[in-house]
């Protein structure tokens, strides 16, 4: 008898595989090399999710999985099979309202060329989350995985440290 | 009148992912293209095996070698052409450097093509190559013997006032190679529309792309469309036509698909320029209380085989100081490798540092403060011309930046200073200065009945903030809100989109603005001041959309330079005009703490006063500085550029062994700018100051190191081994 293989009626090598991506389900057959963020960028046009090396030096491709950041150009695609993933596209509310982290963002200017924003945002968003910005000093050891080659550094810690104490004071 | 705080006017769509750079389209059937690259530091081709790379399934062309009919040389920028360098791989088999593309691969998939080019093999004839300037086989000339056209500086009898100056100062300076690294990626998506050719690509410079690939090609400029709304970062590394775009275009005419690339992080530091390597020998003259009598600057510059890149470090060094006699020598070294080019503060950036170490030297010398030395050299004409300058307000820098820094209380003895931790402490100060350059421009301007004013003009926005400072002077022009101006640059459609490099883009495309707003008030109806009530007015004209196109040339520019500019050539023109010299200044001062085990460098404070002329946009122009002085920072403590001396070639090649500054490097960056408009430039009054605002932070940094220890630093970067 022929052994069913799981991949039968596929080309070889493919591996179907499903997740949400920003609360939506999807699904495809991939090749197991494909990063997340190929997928992502070529697969469902979610350009906001940015190449900067491939090699997870730079942080601009940047996502949440189960609400953890990660570099999307180092995860294959399989590997979040069953998993949920938030790209910089899922931030904002439904209606175009911006999260106070990207308004601190637009307000403290903390960007220039823009292209590591989002990944500098998905970051800031996590580091958030994790506690760690108990001071500036924080923030920057805990955003220095994100680099900013036009140097808006100063903008991007005072957009994190903004949302932070307005966490602060809404707990208190 | 001081121009109003407002944002980044399209910061929205940077922190939402929705601004759109080069490779975020993905038409229908979009195919992905990758290179194989050469794996010698020099000699040609003998073989290509492709059979491997052409079977892998999905992949739809293999191609190494074009035809010289059906591509051409593209020119080299700097010689009256259009790339970043003349050599145009897949034209022959000769291999000039290591990792020049030898094979473009075109597939289904990014995975598909990834893994031919993986198995493109070559063998090669290998000859012997040279990646340093001081390398056996590197060879030197004279610039102002082989390009006549970029002379040195000379004034007056510099080697005898030197010879006959009772104090001396005689050090020579390392600066490496660096390359720009903007964070996105080299990337195009290439496209026909039946016989247009459509480049989506993040460029500096679409006039260029446009022009020269219809000259490689031999298509009607006019059949070219080049869209660059936004930029993934500048730096100069885009700033002319890559060897990508030719080959790309015709493999996406034979596929009639689109084709995308992404080039690799790994090969970029070989496919695009660099900031070469350079060495200066600084020599000042001067007499017991540090009157500078005589200067000397001797530069070797590194260039290609196939290129000779100019130096122009003698253009600033020679105007810092009121010097009666200045000799500048600059010779221009061949290695094997792509032809190096531009980035940020490309002359300005190394002939500051080696220049104001010296005078850092000259001051402990004759034993003066730095600050005081600096301003008892000042001059209010151009020591090389003998015009005035058109603005120069370096004193009031120094002078306003010691009293905000703190430099009283500096003690001037070298490691008297120490941090409660016990860390030395160095205070450094330097100043800068970068030519103010001006292009021609087209200024498109039109108003609609929904009250909307859209302006289409020559200029690229890589973050700089053009397209912010260019919707403020019209709100403000109109006194219309800055939501209802649509800016649209980098697009070949609305204009002939010159080079935006130099710090020359906003006074350049704000005084075209400027021209055209006054033709708008004129077919509205409007007076030439005022607030307009736009659509109202446009509503009046009984026109459903008025629109006018201006043209505006620099100071003194012919006409004919605008000629040249819609052609795509390089047409800027300054610092030297007419009736003046133009230059922006700055001063920087800079705080180093040397941590007393572990002798790591950090910088906690730096202060930057700025001469830009009148500050066009403040908010964008606050973030230049902060970024123009990290610039500086990481230029003087992280990067550099390691050749390879087995394989030829850079070494250091990923942005994680080519450190740039990171957000924990960076403390407090305070800044002042004297915002005086230069009026005799233009009605505007901008100069410039994306690059000046690093222009002299390196040799700060420098003199605050050896502030603190007691060690000069003649070699950038500044390592903890130079500290021990």
């Amino acid at each position: 008898m022929m052994k069913t293989s799981p991949t039968a009626g596929r080309p070889a090598g493919l591996v179907e595989t499903a997740f949400t991506v920003n609360g939506e389900q999807v699904r495809f057959e991939l090749d197991p090399r494909e990063s997340l963020l190929d997928v992502l960028r070529e697969r469902l046009v979610l350009t906001g999710t940015k190449k900067g090396c491939d090699q997870g030096h730079c942080g601009a491709c940047t996502v949440h999985i189960d609400g953890r950041r990660v570099v999307s150009c180092l995860t294959p695609a399989v590997q979040v099979a069953g998993r949920d993933v938030t790209t910089i596209e899922g931030v904002a509310a439904p209606d175009g309202t911006l999260h106070p982290l990207q308004q601190a963002f637009v307000d403290c200017d903390a960007l220039q060329c823009g292209y590591c924003t989002p990944g500098q945002v998905m970051s800031g968003l996590a580091c958030l989350a994790e506690g760690h910005t108990e001071t500036d000093g924080d923030i920057r050891e805990y955003m220095s995985g994100n680099l900013c080659r036009c140097g808006a550094y100063i903008g991007i810690t005072a957009a994190i440290r903004r949302v932070a104490d307005q966490t602060k004071q809404t707990e208190v | 009148m001081k121009t109003p705080d407002l944002g980044r006017v399209d910061a929205h769509e940077k922190v939402t992912g929705t601004a759109s750079y080069g490779a975020d389209r993905v038409p229908d059937d979009l195919a992905y293209a990758m290179f194989a690259v050469a794996t010698i530091g020099k000699g040609r081709t003998v073989s290509i095996d492709t059979a491997a790379a052409e079977a892998v399934p999905g992949v739809r062309l293999v191609l190494t070698r074009f035809d010289e009919d059906e591509l051409r040389g593209p020119g080299f920028l700097m010689g009256g052409g259009f790339a970043f360098q003349s050599l145009q791989p897949l034209l022959s088999d000769v291999v000039a450097y290591r990792g020049q593309p030898i094979a473009l691969i075109v597939a289904d998939t990014l995975v598909a093509a990834t893994e031919a080019a993986d198995l493109v093999r070559a063998r090669y004839e290998i000859e012997p190559f040279a990646v340093g300037i001081d390398d056996e086989g590197a060879t030197s000339v004279l610039q102002e013997e082989a390009l006549p056209w970029f002379p040195d500086v000379k004034v007056g009898d510099a080697e005898t006032a030197y010879a006959a100056s009772p104090v001396q100062i005689d050090e020579t300076y390392l600066h490496p190679a660096q390359h720009q690294v903007p964070m996105e990626l080299i990337s195009s998506v290439v496209q026909w529309k039946g016989d247009r050719l459509v480049v989506h690509e993040s460029t500096q410079n679409a006039g260029a792309l446009r022009h020269g690939v219809a000259a490689q090609l031999n298509l009607d400029p006019a059949d070219v469309d080049v869209i660059s709304p936004y930029i993934g970062g500048g730096f100069g590394s885009r700033n002319a036509l890559q060897p990508h775009i030719g080959p790309l275009a015709l493999a996406a005419r034979r596929l009639r698909r689109p084709v995308k690339l992404v080039i690799p992080r790994r090969q970029t530091f070989h496919t695009g320029s660099f900031r070469p390597v350079s060495r200066h020998r600084i020599r000042l003259g001067a007499d017991p209380s540090g009157r500078l009598l005589a200067a000397l600057h001797d530069a070797d510059h590194q260039t290609s085989r196939h290129d000779l890149y100019p130096a122009m470090y003698t253009e600033i060094t020679s105007r810092l100081y009121a010097v009666p006699n200045f000799g500048g020598r600059q010779r221009l070294v061949q290695t094997d490798v792509q032809t190096p080019g531009f980035m940020r503060a490309p002359n300005e950036g190394p002939a500051s540092f080696a220049f104001e170490s010296a005078v850092d030297v000259l001051a402990y010398a004759t034993g003066q403060d730095p600050v005081e030395l600096r301003l008892a050299n000042d001059t209010a004409t151009d020591p090389v011309t003998g015009l005035p300058f058109s603005s120069r307000h370096l004193a009031q820098c120094l002078t306003r930046g010691a009293e905000r820094f703190g430099w009283q209380k500096r003690d001037p003895r070298p490691g008297s200073m120490r941090a409660a931790d016990g860390s030395l402490v160095g205070l450094g100060v330097a100043v800068g200065a970068h030519p103010v350059l001006v292009a021609p421009a087209v200024a498109r301007m039109s108003a609609g009945a929904d009250g909307r004013v859209t302006v289409g003009v020559d200029g690229h926005e890589m973050g700089q903030g053009i397209r912010s400072a260019i919707a403020l002077l019209v709100a403000q022009d109109l006194g219309v809100p800055v939501q209802d101006v649509v800016v649209r640059v980098g697009d070949t459609r609305v204009a002939p989109q010159h080079l935006t490099a130099g710090a020359w883009g906003t006074a350049t495309a704000l005084p075209a603005v400027h021209k055209a707003l006054r033709e708008l008030r004129k077919r509205l109806g409007a007076g030439d001041t005022g607030t307009v009530e736009v659509a109202a007015a446009v509503r009046a004209t009984g026109h459903g959309s008025p629109e006018v196109e201006v043209t505006s040339v620099g100071p003194g520019q012919p006409p004919e330079m605008l000629d040249r500019s819609r052609a795509g050539l390089f047409s800027a023109a300054g610092p030297v005009f007419p009736d003046f010299t133009a230059f922006s200044w700055a001063a920087h001062f800079v705080e180093v703490r040397i941590e007393a085990t572990t002798r790591r460098i950090r910088v906690p404070r730096a202060l930057c006063v700025a001469d830009c002329g009148r500050v066009a946009s403040p908010v964008t122009a606050a973030s230049q500085v902060r970024g123009g002085v990290i610039w500086g920072i990481s230029e003087a403590l992280r990067e550099s550029s390691e050749v390879d001396p087995r394989f030829g070639g850079f070494l250091n090649t990923t942005l994680e062994e080519y450190p740039v500054a990171v957000n924990a490097d960076i403390a407090e960056i305070d800044f002042d700018f004297i915002d005086e408009p230069d009026l005799l430039l233009s009605e505007v009054g901008v100069k410039g100051l994306g690059e000046l605002t690093m222009i002299g932070v390196a040799a700060a940094v420098a003199n605050a190191v050896f502030h603190a220890t007691g060690q000069r630093q003649n070699r950038l970067p500044i390592r903890i081994e130079d500290v021990m």
